[in-house]
């Protein structure tokens, strides 16, 4: 097998690898599974034909989600921003399966990320959801650290406002709750 | 290894994976925090849908189609 051979095998793994990640970004971004997939799909396109672009031993997922990203605001430009369908696909995904726990919870969880100015949700995604560093994230939206981080905070601040968390116990009715927050902090 | 030094593994292990949690985190924050990512890794649960593994065997398949046209 050639050297390049190796490469587009490797440059392919590294892509599907990143894909369910890269596809919750797009979820987080778009709201809607439909449109969701149509953005992942353009972007593999597009990382595709721009394979040679792309060097080697760098971080892969953050050029993906680059790309992502441009081609999703670069979409919302050319068509305007549609009318957010917060209760629509995205619910009827979710509450397939009601007897798992939090799905109703995740809804209300889905609707406030929606209601979050574009900027702050996409801060708060990267951030806290799909494992980027502040710095890695402010390269991504091409911004400045500090501004991804103000951003953040203000996302945190809303989505506590919009879900109308004041403290631990008032969030959510589910006993279940308090105990895996307790296993997830060890306390 | 000691006790404690294990223990203080254990320790800075917990402190890396909850790095968003920093230090003076208030718990609604966190509460915040697991909600998006329970969000999140629901979606990163459903795996890869067959159509972007059609999409990419079509990719790599016309690039190979390519390369030979190029040969001949």
């Amino acid at each position: 097998m050639t050297e390049q051979e190796l490469a587009d095998r490797a440059f392919k793994r590294d892509l599907l690898a990143s894909l369910p990640n890269l596809r919750a970004f797009a979820v987080s971004l778009t709201g809607r599974h439909d449109k969701a997939d149509d953005l992942v799909q353009d972007t593999i396109m597009k990382a595709w034909a721009n394979q040679t672009s792309f060097t080697a031993g760098t971080n892969m997922r953050a050029w993906l989600f680059t790309i992502l990203r441009n081609e999703f605001y670069s979409q919302m430009r050319k068509r305007g921003r549609e009318v957010q369908d917060s209760d629509g696909l995205f619910s009827e995904r979710f509450s397939v399966h009601p007897e798992q726990y939090g799905r109703l919870d995740l809804q209300d969880f889905r609707k406030a990320l929606d209601k979050l100015p574009d900027d702050q949700r996409e801060a708060i995604v990267l951030v806290g959801a799909a494992g980027f560093a502040y710095e890695e994230a402010a390269a991504i939206c091409g911004c400045a650290v500090g501004t991804i981080k103000s951003r953040v905070s203000r996302a945190r601040t809303r989505l506590q406002e919009l879900l109308g968390v004041s403290g631990e116990s008032d969030f959510g009715p589910d006993p279940g709750d308090a105990a895996i927050t307790a296993r997830a902090f060890g306390s | 290894m000691s006790e404690q030094d294990s223990r203080k593994k254990e320790k800075t292990m917990t402190t890396a994976q909850a790095k968003d949690f920093r230090p003076g985190a208030t718990l609604p924050n966190a509460a915040i925090s697991r909600k998006l990512r329970d969000f999140y890794d629901a979606v990163q649960e459903e795996g890869i849908p067959d159509r972007f593994l059609d999409l990419l065997e079509r990719l790599e398949q016309a690039e190979k189609n390519a390369k030979s046209a190029d040969v001949k």
